[in-house]
Order: C-alpha cells, then sequence, then structure tokens
C-alpha cells in the first residue's frame, strides 16, 4: 500500500486570476434569483414567516437550521445563497465611485460626452493607453490625462463651453458652467441670462442670485451623460470595457445579498427577532422606493420628490459605507450601523479577520511550564490535549497490529482512536460507540484511523506576538499527564516565554509531508540559530548559566562518588545506556578528585568514540589579563572537547554570542551534537545546583560595614562635586558646554556625576561582597540581573531620570513641596540615596514611582507602534524571495535586488562578524582536531605554507569560491605565515640541520601539510554551505529581523552625538523615520569633514561661514537718523565681534545681503560710509508712508541674515578624541546642498542623515546608503546587532523604484501591483472602488493574496514547479 | 628514570598575589633552583597547604608506573599496583595543551608549556633544552614532595 502524494484539492479548477469590475443592472439581474419589492420583513398574521419577495424570503437562501433554501433546497450548511436585487426608483450615486464620477465628469464634455482632449493629445494618450501597462502606469497615465482634461474648458468636437464639475454638500456634483469671470463662453451666458428676462420682471429678488446660478448634476443627468460617452473614448477613463462602462458607476438596482450573510438572530429575551443591519437598511430604501412612487404616481410637489430622492440617496450611500461623513444634522441616522465597507475593513474585517487569518482545527492551547527533562527539541502535551488532537494515519502492513490496538482503545484511553474512516466507503465511525473489538477485527489496509497524538508525533507549538519565523517551532511531542506545556527552558528565548502564566498553542499537521517539512524547517534543533544576525537564540539560560559557571569553578572539587552521580545525572531518555569514559582524576594524591572542569568536558564529550572535539579560545565576561593566566580564571580554553581553563559564563554558554560553546558544536559537528549537549547541560545544571544549593536571602542584601562606607563616601563625594557645580553657576563661573546655556550645562554635569555615583556604588558592592553572594555570582556569571540591580539592592537607588532629565518641577518652582524653591540639590532632583534594603524616604519613594510610571507608559505605547511598524514591514517584504538565478524579486518579478547582499549568503551562516568564516577559529580548530593523526608530519615554515595554499587555491576544487572569499583567504593565510616565519627566525630554526634542533621549537606554531589541507577543505565546505538557498523568503525574514530587535527597544531615548548639545532622535522613533521615509525629520544632522581636518582655527571659519548670522548680532548700533532734508537708518558695524567670530563678512557682503533679504530695499539705496559704517534709506512706497517704512527698515535689518546657509540651525565643531585632535563640523539643519558648496568642506566627504535630502542632492545610491547606515547606527547603538544584508535588502526595496518610498500606505501603493495585498493592508475599500474602476486584472501570485485564495505561494518549496510533464514510458515486464 | 620529562627543586616565591580568588586554590609563583625555571602553579591548598618559601621536588612524567611503560588515558580505579606516586606526597593528572614562545622580552630564546590539571593551570617557562619532550596534547603528571629544611 504506497501512500498516495499530497495534491492540492481541487485541482480541475484553479484560480488564475481575479478581475474586479462594475455590475451593470442587467448583471445584477442575472445573478439574482428575485425581485425584492416589499418593505415587509415578516408576514403580519403573527406566524412569523417571510413576506415573499420581502428582504427575507427564503429564495436568498435560509438563516436557520430548521430551515431550507427555496431555491436550492438545501440546507443552511449547504446553501451558499442567491442573489436578490431592488429596483430604484430614482438612480443614485454609488458613495465609492463617487470621486470618479466627478473625475469623470471633469474629464468628459457636459454637451456631447466626448473626453475633454484635442485630437492630437487623443491620439498620443490613446497610443500609450493601448500598450500593456501595469496596474501602477494605469494610475499614474489616468493622473495624467485627467490633469490635460481639466486644463481644456472648451470641447475641442462641440465647441462647448465647460466649466468647473465640483462636489458640493454630500452626494451633490454641479456644474460651474455660467461663472462669467472665465472666457470663452460670453455668448452662452448672455442666451442663458436672456432666457430670465421675464422671471425678473415678475421677481426682483432673483436679480443677485443670478449671477450665481450653477447646474445641478443629478444622477439622472450624470447617467444621460455617461451613456453617451464613445466607446472609444472609454479606454481614455482608464476605465476597462470589458468590465464596467461609465454609466455602470450610477446605480440604478442595488444586489440584495443572500441572507445567509445577515442571518436574522432570534432573541431570547424579547419576542421576534434581531435583524442584520444590511436587512434593515433594504427596508428603509424599499421603503423610500414606496414613497417615491406613491408620490409620483398622485403627482406630489416637486420639492417633496426631491427631498425624499435626497434620502434615497443618502440610505443608499449608508448601505454601503456607514461611516459617510458630511451627513446634514436632520439626516443623520440615529443609531450607527455596519456597512458593506466596514464588514470589510479593520482588523475583524472580512480581510484581515477571515480571509488572510483562517481559524484552523487540530489545535490547542494551554498555560506552559518549564521542564529541563525534556530535550530541547521535546515538547510535553497533557493527555488531555493528545486525546482531542489526532492524526489520521493509513493503515498498512506495518502499523496495523497497533492500529488495530489503538481502535480497541477508542476514544477515552490514551493511545487510542477516535474515528476510523474505511478505506472503501468513505463513511467516518465515531469510535466512542460501537463494537471496537469488531471494528478492529475488520481493519483493513488502506484505512484511516484518526488516532491520538503519541510520543514523536511532529507538533506545531507557537507563542504571541508571532514576531519573528523562530516564534512557531516544529517539536516532538511527548505525552505527559497533568494540564500543562512543558518544555526545556533553553527554547524560551525564540518564543521570548516566561512562566509568569504565558499560555501557547500547539498545532498537529495532518499529513505526512506537512511533518516532515514542519520538521526539516521548523524544528526547534535546525533553528537553534536566529537569522537575524546568526547568533544562537536557543541557548542555556538563567541557572543552566549559573549552574554552568559554579560548576567549573577552579576550586570545585569532587570525590568519585559525586563525580559519578553528577555524571548519571545528565543522562536521560534514550541517552541512558550511553557510555561514559570518567576521565582519570585530575588530583592523585593525597585523595583523588575530579575537578568541575573535568565533569564539564564530560559532558562536551562522553566517550572517546563522540566525534565532538570542539575548541575554543576566547575571553569570558571578567577576563583581565595575561590570557590564559587570568586570575578571575576567566579566560576559556576549550581543546577536544576538553575544558581546560576559565570558567563558562553567559559568554560561552548563554545566547546571543557566536563564542557560544553550543553554537561552535553546531557549525562544526551539526544540530543533533549541538542539542544533545545542550540537553546534557540542563540536566547536569540542576543537579549540581540542587546538590550545592544556591538560594537568596535577606543576608545577600545587607551590606557590610565596608560597603556602607565605601557607599557614604561616593554619595560625600558626589554631592560635595554638584555643589561645587552649583555655587560654579552662582557665581556665573561655570564653563558652558558648546551649544548648551548655563543651565543645561549644569544639568548635564550632575547628571553625569549623579550617574556615576550608582555605577560606582554598583563597582564596590562587587569589590566589598563576599564571593559567595548569591545576586553578585548572577551577575558575575551573567545569568540574570546586573551590578546596578545589586547595587540598587544594598547600596544606592540612584537618580530617578524622567525623559533622560532629572525630575521635572510638579510644584512652583521645584518638584515637590519638601524642597525650597528652585533648589538644584540632588535629594530635591530626583536622586535616591537609600537602597532597597534600607528603604526610602517619603520623597524618594515619589520620585521612584515617577519614574517607574514612565517605564510603564513607555512600553505600553511601544508594543502599539512597533506591532504596527512590524505589519507595515511584513506586508512590504513578504513576497520578495531568493531565485534560482540568484536574484531577489518580487512576486510580479520585479528585480529588487541582482545577488542577495551582494554575495549571496545566508545570514543566518554567518560565523564572522558579516563574513561566512572566523578564520582563525577553524584553522584552531582543525590543527588541534588531526593533532595526533600528522604526529610524524614535519611542520611547515611560513613559504611552504603560502606556497601550498596558493597552489591549491587554484585546483577545480576550489573553483566555486568567489575571489572576494579567496582573498580573503590569502590574507589569513599570509598573516599565519609570517607569523611562523617571525618565530622561528627568533629561535634560530632557520638554517640549522634539524636533528640539532630541539624538538620542542618545531612544537611552536606546527601547521602540517594534512591540517592545512583539511583547512582549505572546511573552508570550502562551509563557504558552499552558507548560500542562500533558492526560494528563501529572504524578504520575511528582513523583516522580522528589523521588526522583531525594535519590540526589545526604548521607545524615547535621545542620545548623544558627541557633543552634549546635539540630541539625535534614537530608538523606535528614529527607526520610524527611515522607514516611513520621512521628508522632514526631527534632528537632521550634516555630518561635513573639512579640508583641513587638524586646525581648530580653521573649523571655525568654516563654521561661521555655515551658521547663521544675522546683522544684529554684528552690529553695535542700528539707529534711524533723521536731517532736515533727508531721514535713512544708520548701521555701524562692530569690527572686533566680526573677528572674533572669524566671520567673513565686510561692509560691501553686508549691503549685498540686505538686497537680496526680503525688505526689498534697492542697491542704490544703501551707502556704504566707511568700513564699519553704511546707512539705509527708506523709499516711500503707494503702500506705506517714508516714516513707517523707515520703522519696518529699523525694525527688520537686525534681523537680515548676513553670513550662513539657509535651513541650518546651528554648526557645531566637534572633535574625535579617538583620532587625536581631528575636527569635523556637525550641522543641524537640511540644506546639504549648501553646506557641501561651502569653501573649506570636503564636499565628497559631507552626508546627511536624512534620506530625503541624500536623494535630492546626491541621488538614489546616496539614498539608499544613508539608509543603510542610519539603520545600523541605530541599531547597534541599542546594542542590537543585525546582519548587514537584512538592511540592504530594506533599502533596496525602499529604494528599487527610482524614488525613495517609505514603507507606509502610500509608499506600498507605489510598490504593489496587486489589488488584494493592497486591500489587505490598509484603506481597504478605497482600494477594492479603484480597482473596480480601472477594471483591474489581478494575477494571484503574491503572498497575501494566496492566502486569501487559498492557494500554496510561490516561494520557499513552492518556488519550483513541475514546467514539463515528462511521457514516461510504462514499461512492462514481460 | 624513564618517562620523567622535567625534574627541580622549587621555591615558592609568592602566593596569589592578586589576592586569593578562590577558597581552596591557591595560585603559587616559584623559581627552579638548577635550570632557573620559572614556574606558576595552581595548587589544592585545601588539602596540600604550601606556604611562601616553601620548597619543594616537582617530577612531570608522562607515566605512573615505575618501569616507565606509557599508560594509556583511561582511568582504572583498581589499578593499586607499585607506582611513583608512592613517594609523593601531591600528584596530579594534566594535559599540555599550548606551548608557546616567550613574548615578554625583545628576543628572549624562554618557552614557556602550559599544562592544564583539570583547570588547574601550571606554567613552565624556561629554556627550549629543559622543556625537552613537551608535546601539545600529551597528558602528563605532576608529583611534588615538600623537602624538610
Amino acid at each position: 500500500m504506497v501512500k498516495e502524494q499530497f495534491r492540492e484539492s481541487d485541482v480541475a479548477k484553479k484560480i488564475s486570476h481575479v478581475t474586479f469590475g462594475l455590475l451593470t443592472a442587467h448583471d445584477m439581474q442575472q445573478l439574482s434569483h428575485l425581485h425584492v419589492v416589499s418593505k415587509n420583513l415578516y408576514s403580519q398574521d403573527g406566524s412569523h414567516k417571510p413576506v415573499q419577495y420581502g428582504p427575507l424570503d427564503h429564495k436568498m437562501g435560509t438563516s436557520e437550521k430548521d430551515n431550507t433554501c427555496e431555491t436550492c433546497g438545501k440546507g443552511l450548511a449547504e446553501c451558499t445563497g442567491h442573489y436578490g436585487y431592488i429596483d430604484l426608483e430614482l438612480p443614485c450615486f454609488h458613495i465609492g465611485y463617487f470621486r470618479a464620477t466627478i473625475q469623470v465628469l471633469q474629464m468628459i464634455c457636459k454637451d456631447c460626452s466626448r473626453i475633454l482632449l484635442t485630437p492630437d493629445q487623443r491620439k498620443t494618450f490613446l497610443d500609450n493607453v493601448i500598450t500593456p501597462l501595469t496596474y501602477l502606469q494605469r494610475k499614474v497615465l489616468k493622473k495624467k490625462i485627467y490633469d490635460k482634461c481639466r486644463k481644456i474648458s472648451v470641447c475641442p468636437s462641440c465647441r462647448a463651453y465647460n466649466g468647473m464639475v465640483k462636489k458640493c454638500g454630500l452626494l451633490k456634483i454641479i456644474h460651474d458652467r455660467y461663472k462669467s469671470t472665465r472666457k470663452g463662453n460670453e455668448a452662452m451666458i448672455a442666451e442663458f441670462m436672456g432666457s430670465f428676462t421675464d422671471a425678473l420682471e415678475h421677481n426682483k429678488d432673483l436679480e443677485p442670485l443670478l449671477s450665481k446660478t450653477q447646474e445641478a448634476l443629478n444622477p439622472i443627468i450624470v447617467q444621460k451623460l455617461f451613456k453617451r460617452i464613445d466607446e472609444e473614448d472609454i479606454p481614455l477613463l482608464l476605465m476597462n470595457c470589458d468590465v464596467g462602462h461609465p454609466s455602470d458607476l450610477i446605480l440604478t438596482r442595488i444586489l440584495v445579498p443572500p441572507i445567509c450573510i445577515r442571518p436574522s438572530v432570534v432573541s431570547d429575551l424579547k419576542s421576534g427577532t434581531n435583524e442584520d443591519d444590511i436587512t434593515m437598511k433594504m427596508t428603509e430604501i424599499l421603503f423610500l422606493n414606496d414613497v417615491i412612487q406613491k408620490h409620483k404616481a398622485t403627482g406630489a410637489k416637486m420639492s417633496m420628490i426631491m427631498e425624499d430622492w435626497d434620502f434615497l440617496q443618502l440610505q443608499v450611500a449608508l448601505l454601503y459605507n456607514s461611516e459617510t461623513s458630511g451627513i446634514p444634522i436632520h439626516m443623520q441616522p440615529k443609531k450607527s450601523t455596519r456597512g458593506f465597507v466596514q464588514r470589510l475593513k479593520g482588523k475583524q474585517g472580512r480581510f484581515r479577520g477571515n480571509l488572510s487569518g483562517k481559524r484552523v482545527d487540530f489545535s490547542g492551547r494551554t498555560v506552559i511550564s518549564p521542564d529541563p527533562n525534556m530535550r530541547i527539541d521535546q515538547v510535553a502535551v497533557p493527555v488531555h490535549v493528545a486525546k482531542v488532537l489526532t492524526y489520521p494515519e493509513k493503515v498498512n502492513k506495518a502499523n496495523i497490529k497497533l492500529m488495530r490496538k489503538l481502535v480497541i482503545n477508542g476514544c477515552d484511553t490514551h493511545p487510542g482512536a477516535n474515528f476510523i474512516q474505511q478505506r472503501d466507503n468513505n463513511i467516518k465511525r465515531f469510535l466512542r460507540y460501537g463494537n471496537r473489538e469488531k471494528i478492529a477485527r475488520e481493519l483493513k489496509l488502506g484505512d484511516v484511523v484518526e488516532r491520538h497524538m503519541i510520543d514523536g508525533d511532529i507538533v506545531l507549538f507557537n507563542r504571541q506576538p508571532s514576531l519573528h519565523k523562530l516564534s512557531i517551532e516544529a517539536f516532538f511531542a511527548k505525552v505527559m499527564p497533568h494540564r500543562t506545556f512543558r518544555f526545556n527552558e533553553c527554547c524560551c528565548n525564540p518564543f521570548n516565554a516566561d512562566f509568569d502564566g504565558d499560555e501557547m498553542n500547539l498545532h498537529l499537521p495532518q499529513t505526512e509531508e506537512a511533518k516532515a517539512e514542519a520538521i526539516i524547517l521548523m524544528g526547534s534543533k535546525s533553528n537553534i540559530i536566529t537569522p537575524r544576525n546568526g547568533e544562537p537564540l536557543i541557548a542555556a539560560i538563567q541557572d543552566f548559566i549559573t549552574g554552568g559557571y559554579l560548576i567549573t569553578q577552579k576550586d570545585v572539587f569532587l570525590d568519585r562518588a559525586r563525580a559519578c552521580q553528577l555524571i548519571s545525572a545528565m543522562l536521560s531518555q534514550r541517552d541512558t545506556a550511553m557510555k561514559i569514559d570518567l576521565p582519570p582524576p585530575a588530583i592523585f594524591k593525597p585523595v583523588k578528585l575530579w575537578t568541575g572542569k573535568q565533569i564539564f568536558s564530560v559532558l562536551l564529550r562522553p566517550n572517546k568514540k563522540d566525534p565532538v572535539m570542539v575548541n575554543l579560545r576566547t575571553r569570558g565576561k571578567n577576563y583581565s589579563s595575561n590570557e590564559d593566566l587570568c586570575v578571575n580564571d576567566s579566560f576559556v580554553v576549550v581543546r577536544n572537547s576538553e575544558l581546560l581553563c576559565g570558567a563558562m559564563d553567559k559568554g560561552t554558554l548563554g545566547s546571543g554570542s557566536k563564542n557560544n560553546i553550543f553554537y561552535i558544536i553546531l557549525r562544526d559537528f551539526g544540530e543533533q551534537k549541538a542539542a544533545d549537549t545542550l540537553s546534557r547541560l540542563a540536566r547536569l545544571c540542576p543537579a549540581y545546583l540542587s546538590h550545592r544549593g544556591f538560594s537568596i536571602g535577606i543576608g545577600d542584601v545587607t551590606p557590610g560595614d565596608g560597603l556602607i562606607k565605601a557607599k557614604n563616601l561616593l554619595l560625600e563625594d558626589g554631592y560635595t562635586k554638584c555643589e561645587g557645580y552649583i555655587r560654579d553657576l552662582e557665581e556665573g563661573r561655570l564653563q558652558t558646554q558648546p551649544g548648551c546655556s548655563e543651565e543645561e550645562t549644569l544639568e548635564a554635569m550632575i547628571l553625569r556625576e549623579l550617574s556615576v555615583i550608582r555605577d560606582h556604588a554598583g563597582k564596590a558592592c562587587l569589590r566589598e561582597l563576599h564571593k559567595s553572594n548569591s545576586p553578585l555570582n548572577m551577575a558575575i556569571c551573567g545569568s540574570k540581573g546586573s551590578f546596578i540591580n545589586i547595587s540598587q539592592m544594598i547600596a544606592c537607588v540612584g537618580q530617578q531620570a524622567i525623559s533622560g532629565k532629572r525630575t521635572p518641577n510638579g510644584f512652583e518652582d521645584r518638584a515637590l513641596p519638601h524642597f525650597e524653591k528652585f533648589s538644584k540639590d540632588p535629594a530635591a532632583r530626583g536622586f535616591v540615596e537609600n537602597s532597597f534594603y534600607s528603604g526610602l524616604t517619603p520623597t524618594e519613594f515619589f520620585f521612584h514611582t515617577m519614574a517607574g510610571r514612565e517605564g510603564l507608559v513607555d512600553t505600553a505605547v511601544k508594543t502599539a507602534e512597533t506591532g504596527y511598524m512590524q505589519r507595515r514591514l511584513v506586508k512590504s517584504l513578504e513576497d520578495l524571495c531568493s531565485h534560482y538565478d540568484l536574484t531577489v524579486r518580487s512576486s510580479t518579478n520585479d528585480i529588487v535586488q541582482f545577488t542577495y547582499g551582494g554575495d549571496s549568503l545566508d545570514p543566518a551562516s554567518m560565523e564572522g562578524k558579516d563574513r561566512p568564516i572566523d578564520f582563525q577559529r577553524v584553522f584552531d580548530h582543525v590543527k588541534a582536531n588531526i593533532r595526533i593523526d600528522c604526529h610524524d608530519e614535519p611542520s611547515l615554515s611560513g613559504p611552504e605554507l603560502d606556497k601550498m595554499v596558493y597552489e591549491k587555491l587554484e585546483t577545480k576544487t576550489y573553483n566555486q569560491l568567489s575571489q572576494e572569499f579567496k582573498g580573503d583567504l590569502k590574507e589569513f593565510i599570509d598573516s599565519i605565515s609570517q607569523k611562523i616565519t617571525k618565530t622561528r627566525e627568533r629561535f634560530g630554526v632557520h638554517g640549522k640541520i634539524r636533528q640539532h634542533i630541539p624538538p620542542v621549537l618545531f612544537e611552536l606554531d606546527r601547521v602540517t601539510e594534512t591540517q592545512v589541507e583539511k583547512f582549505l577543505g572546511v573552508c570550502r565546505d562551509k563557504f558552499m554551505r552558507s548560500q542562500i538557498e533558492p526560494g528563501t523568503a529572504v524578504g520575511a525574514v528582513c523583516a522580522q529581523s528589523i521588526g522583531e530587535p525594535g519590540t526589545q527597544m526604548t521607545l524615547k531615548t535621545f542620545h548623544f552625538a558627541g557633543v552634549a548639545s546635539m540630541n539625535i532622535t534614537q530608538g523606535v522613533p528614529r527607526i520610524k523615520e527611515i522607514i516611513n521615509a520621512s521628508k522632514v525629520i526631527s534632528t537632521p544632522i550634516i555630518t561635513a569633514q573639512l579640508m583641513n581636518s587638524s586646525d581648530a582655527e580653521y573649523a571655525r571659519v568654516v563654521k561661521g561661514r555655515i551658521e547663521k548670522t544675522t546683522l544684529g548680532e554684528v552690529s553695535e548700533y542700528i539707529e534711524e537718523v533723521f536731517l532736515p532734508d533727508d531721514c535713512f537708518i544708520l548701521v555701524k558695524l562692530d569690527q572686533d565681534r566680526i573677528k572674533l567670530l572669524k566671520l567673513e563678512v565686510n561692509v560691501d557682503s553686508i549691503k549685498e545681503s540686505i538686497c537680496k533679504s526680503k525688505l526689498r530695499v534697492k542697491p542704490q539705496d544703501i551707502q556704504v560710509h566707511s568700513e564699519a559704517v553704511l546707512t539705509v534709506h527708506p523709499r516711500e512706497t503707494s503702500k506705506s508712508s517714508l516714516y513707517y517704512v523707515l520703522q519696518t527698515l529699523k525694525k527688520e535689518l537686525g534681523g537680515v541674515m548676513i553670513k550662513g546657509v539657509q535651513n541650518v540651525s546651528r554648526a557645531v565643531i566637534h572633535v574625535d578624541e579617538k583620532k587625536g585632535n581631528s575636527y569635523k563640523l556637525l550641522v543641524e539643519g537640511d540644506n546639504l546642498l549648501a553646506v557641501m558648496a561651502t569653501p573649506g568642506i570636503k564636499g565628497t566627504h559631507a552626508f546627511s542623515n536624512n534620506t530625503f535630502a541624500m536623494e535630492k542632492t546626491l541621488g538614489i545610491e546616496a539614498a539608499r546608503t544613508t539608509i543603510i547606515n542610519e539603520v545600523v547606527y541605530t541599531m547597534s547603538s541599542h546594542g542590537m546587532s543585525i546582519d548587514i544584508r537584512h538592511v540592504m535588502l530594506l533599502a533596496d526595496l525602499m529604494t528599487f523604484k527610482g524614488e525613495v518610498l517609505g514603507i507606509t500606505r502610500f509608499g506600498l501603493a507605489k510598490m504593489k501591483e496587486s489589488v488584494l495585498m493592497l486591500a489587505s493592508f490598509e484603506k481597504t475599500a478605497d482600494h477594492l472602488f479603484e480597482a473596480a474602476y480601472h477594471g483591474q486584472r489581478d494575477t494571484i501570485n503574491g503572498v497575501s493574496e494566496c492566502i486569501i485564495m487559498g492557494i500554496p505561494m510561490g516561494i520557499g518549496t513552492g518556488l519550483f514547479k513541475l514546467l514539463h510533464k515528462y511521457p514516461f514510458l510504462v514499461r512492462l515486464n514481460i | 628514570m624513564a618517562g620523567v620529562l622535567f625534574e627541580d627543586i622549587f621555591d615558592v616565591k609568592d602566593i596569589d598575589p592578586d589576592g586569593k580568588k578562590f577558597d581552596r586554590v591557591s595560585r603559587l609563583f616559584c623559581e627552579s633552583e638548577s635550570f632557573k625555571m620559572d614556574l606558576i602553579l595552581d595548587v589544592n591548598t585545601q588539602i596540600y597547604p604550601i606556604d611562601l618559601g616553601d620548597k619543594f621536588r616537582m617530577v612531570l612524567a608522562k607515566t605512573l608506573r615505575e618501569d616507565g611503560t606509557p599508560d594509556d588515558g583511561e582511568f582504572n580505579p583498581t589499578d593499586t599496583g607499585p607506582s611513583r606516586a608512592d613517594s609523593f606526597e601531591y600528584v596530579m593528572y594534566g594535559k599540555v595543551y599550548r606551548i608557546e614562545g616567550d613574548d615578554t622580552g625583545p628576543d628572549s630564546t624562554r618557552l614557556a608549556a602550559y599544562v592544564s590539571y583539570g583547570g588547574l593551570l601550571m606554567r613552565l617557562q624556561g629554556d627550549a633544552n629543559n622543556l625537552h619532550g613537551f608535546e601539545v596534547d600529551s597528558y602528563v603528571y605532576l608529583l611534588v614532595k615538600k623537602l624538610a629544611f
């Protein structure tokens, strides 16, 4: 019985595309089964039966279980419903197409309905239109034609005058035909006015109104106009003739949707039913229809009919969109309803709620708890859950025995089955009832048994928010008693889970294909590494790190019993029978003792047959100096899986580091070995800790005398310094920092002083506390908490900051009424000198709550902000994937990148920093691994090594390596060979005969031929393995990699860019700015290198050129002078000041500046008298007298800009301390072009942090680079590392269209073609209506569209398809 | 004596110069008498106390067997036969994992061999000729006996 391969369901029919369009009245009738006419819902005779031909007629389907559809006769579950229609007495505008209607009216002649284009224009546009265009191009073209049409007022074909068409009130359009200010219509106006002569005679009041006459375009007129539009003009409106005519934009008939989508709910409380909003709206429309009909028949007043018409319009509008704004007050509906648009849009709407996110079966949810006894690829599933989630297993020869047993067990005994489906009759039988023994006996091959979940089943495990692909992983189920899902704590990180009541979801895949794909692609073992930056995410956490740290301490000695007990503790499940090689004890005499490090070595490599031979040499967290001999024993050396020195800590055990020992096992020996080792650690550490004891008590947070003394000393010192600063300020001695006022300087200095106190207190804790202190141990090894946390508990809570500053004034001139006004003391401004142990004073406590509240508010705001950012990122990037030609393309095959990340390497397999291999580590590893095997080989000299490697790299085996990679490799080998040569020279190995040299000297930097060969092979393998796989959803991974760390960033953080005064926005707001491609950013800064970067004086001169200087700033006085025959303004320049500021201005340049300013002074009105004096003469104008001109001049002259760059608020000289005295300018402002052009600035080395400014001045490539740099900078200053390839892809997506597009609804609309995708993002209804107008055809190939349509998507394993079905010849065995 | 790599008498010059970091382990800085070798050695002082100024004889050997037959690196708790350890007070077993040139001097030709006894480190530094037979990845026994004055 061969298992049938999984096939996509319903293969007979496949959706190739979706076309949006307009329904004609005729179409509606064709679709419908019923003409709805009755406004009553139920018959009035109390039988509670729907009225025939009413909105609830059962011909349109049914909403109750006990009624069948009268059209198809099916029940509630089967009947899909049938449409009805209502004929409107008078045509109405469609609210969704209202804008389109106006636009069409603006584009056509209101007389002859031809399009308002000259024959030439029409021809060129027609040529454009008939070429195949993408949706985006069509939208652009429509805008273009529309703009052209609006400019033409006289119809080229009938010479009729066309005025402005505009919206006037709700759903009313007017045509401003008789406006007299425009030319070309005099004759027509005259004729029109003439027609009123009679009327005017009888009614004089008409006269003033006559000039304001406009033509109202009611739906009837509009429809007539639209009907007359020429067939050949329709393409020029960018409509699609096949699926919509302009006249269909006006409603004459509306569809009544089937009853099943607007069910009536029988109310329990009161008699009768609750009807759906749509049904109610239908009755209202029918009612108005009746009224109009009656009025028409009785010949009622025109105004009455018009009023009814308006009302009908409104009801029809509300049926479609109930959030229509601008409804006159007397017409406003009493309660808000849900229109069609409301049903579609929003998170709970049809698109996002039902089409993009579907509910699933075979899933469970419960609380999670930790279990270190689980392997890291296991999850414990409660029996209760296992009995509900079933898997349909096909009976075959191998499993029929088991299946029989399961069938006999039935639903209520655990390894049982719930249903059975026989192969021949396809009937599903429930196994709770009936004779199970008999069923089991009759079980045949090919039957399907829906058996309970059993051990080893593959399940998907997920925790919300699912921010990245690691939030859902595949595990092996292990059915266990009790009621929670349990898994190894090491797997907390990817889910960001803890056990304070978190719940998680579990899904059981239902086919073998799904299971296989899940465990290979999503398995927790296969996803130890995050693709964000290639660092391990599944690693030891918390107690495991503490345990690993404590057991590898230098003074851990264990006797044989204890050592063996510990070793056996780490074996469980399938390891229980594993052979263990106990190493010889480290100390033989006086007693045999093993050290903790030896136990750890056993953990890494339990027996000599185990292939795991890891090598690691790295600094630990507390590394001091002297490498191996570090006094803190914090230099970790692992050689061939033996821990030789150093204590393991966060860096070598925990997540987020590529020096992690498990990461290295993973990269060198595969995921299974890494997972096994991690599982062993998860069992060893708790065993060791529970024997050794590790707890916390009040004693741990009680400070000793030494600590109290140290803390008091620190406080005293800090307070005196602060007082000193305050006194300095009062006495005006305080040296201000560049760009800061005195007050700001003081604040900055005090804040720095006070925050230093806490840090120092933390250090004092480290010094003074005993080694056995538990919190201290945790901080040292990095498992939990920091020194600051310890310091807060034991010594000093420290300064409370609110939005980065000291506590602001809550009362008049003070923070709290307990302090003096204007007090700047530390205590008055939120400094808490007590510790949590000693207790906070009331004021301190209050300050503390303020800071605490800020934190809470921040997180609340942050989650919403980043969630939305993530959604936008994912929507825009979801369909990008790498292809077989190495390009990255969108679903419409637009190329975004030619090679992924420029090198087509997978970010998840970067072992070095953004590089595929850390050569040194691999080299050492290979050398250590095969040392014994090449014991007798001679060690290579420098030149020998070089020669060998260079020759090898040219051979065919290494063809596939990229040149770049080969270059890196050669560079590394060169450095090694140089080192060898140097060592050999020093020890005089050269020149002597080999036998005379002590063999120990060859041990130095020993490399042999086999080792080099192996090294090159390993490098090649690693490089080839790190190539990105075609089909990888690089876009989605990129979006997640940028969005997910966003959630961990604190929201409002300002960061000092070298200069205290220059804050630049950081964190989530900054990322948002970059991603949105905001034109105006909150802190635009131009960084400019100077021509002469070493001269401070030079920098000041250039600064003067850039910074804005006004005339008032450099003049001694500006005064008005009155002489008998003249009056003028006299300006005296302050020459000293000009010199001091290094300004390059003189009277002449100032004269010029004044002329250029907005004061409208002509050059001849300014007279230069001397180097420092000039006069400005006022000139009388028609609007103002001489005196006032003089006064304005006097007021305004001081503000005239005489030097500097527009839009620059200030410039700061930045001293790069690292490179000695190297100066550069930081300019706050947006005018990059002007700054670059300023003499003294190195134009080639000036750049802005504003993407838009960079694009404007330097082009799209510069904008791309800016996006990359800014995102990387912002992320790294928050301590988040993201692989550069992700940022590159984002930047490329934002720029690949040739302009910078933001990841917003506007940018997205310009990037994506698919209507369904755009509709499922934002502005659902708008996109749908627009698509319908254009008659857009949506081929289903993007991710969103495929999900909506329920089709497997074309990325990942869906990328490749069988293009040609080869006709295999059936070979007969004769 | 077969299998002996090195033997000398050392003077303890200093103990834990940076302060005592571990309760049961101390780091000794010693100097040898005959070969002028520098030794840094971590010793479990809880079971084998050593004071400043103590003198001890240290032997590094490849095996504990008197006849010098190499051992296989397996721990055999039943092996209670005569061994070289019988005449020493403190015996450790470890691995030579690193041999480096001395980087301190400008052109010194001194070598340093690093041995780890289950995390207790030893660095033996001195002339290359005295470090004959040291090989990376080989296992050694360290045997110590204090000398009486």
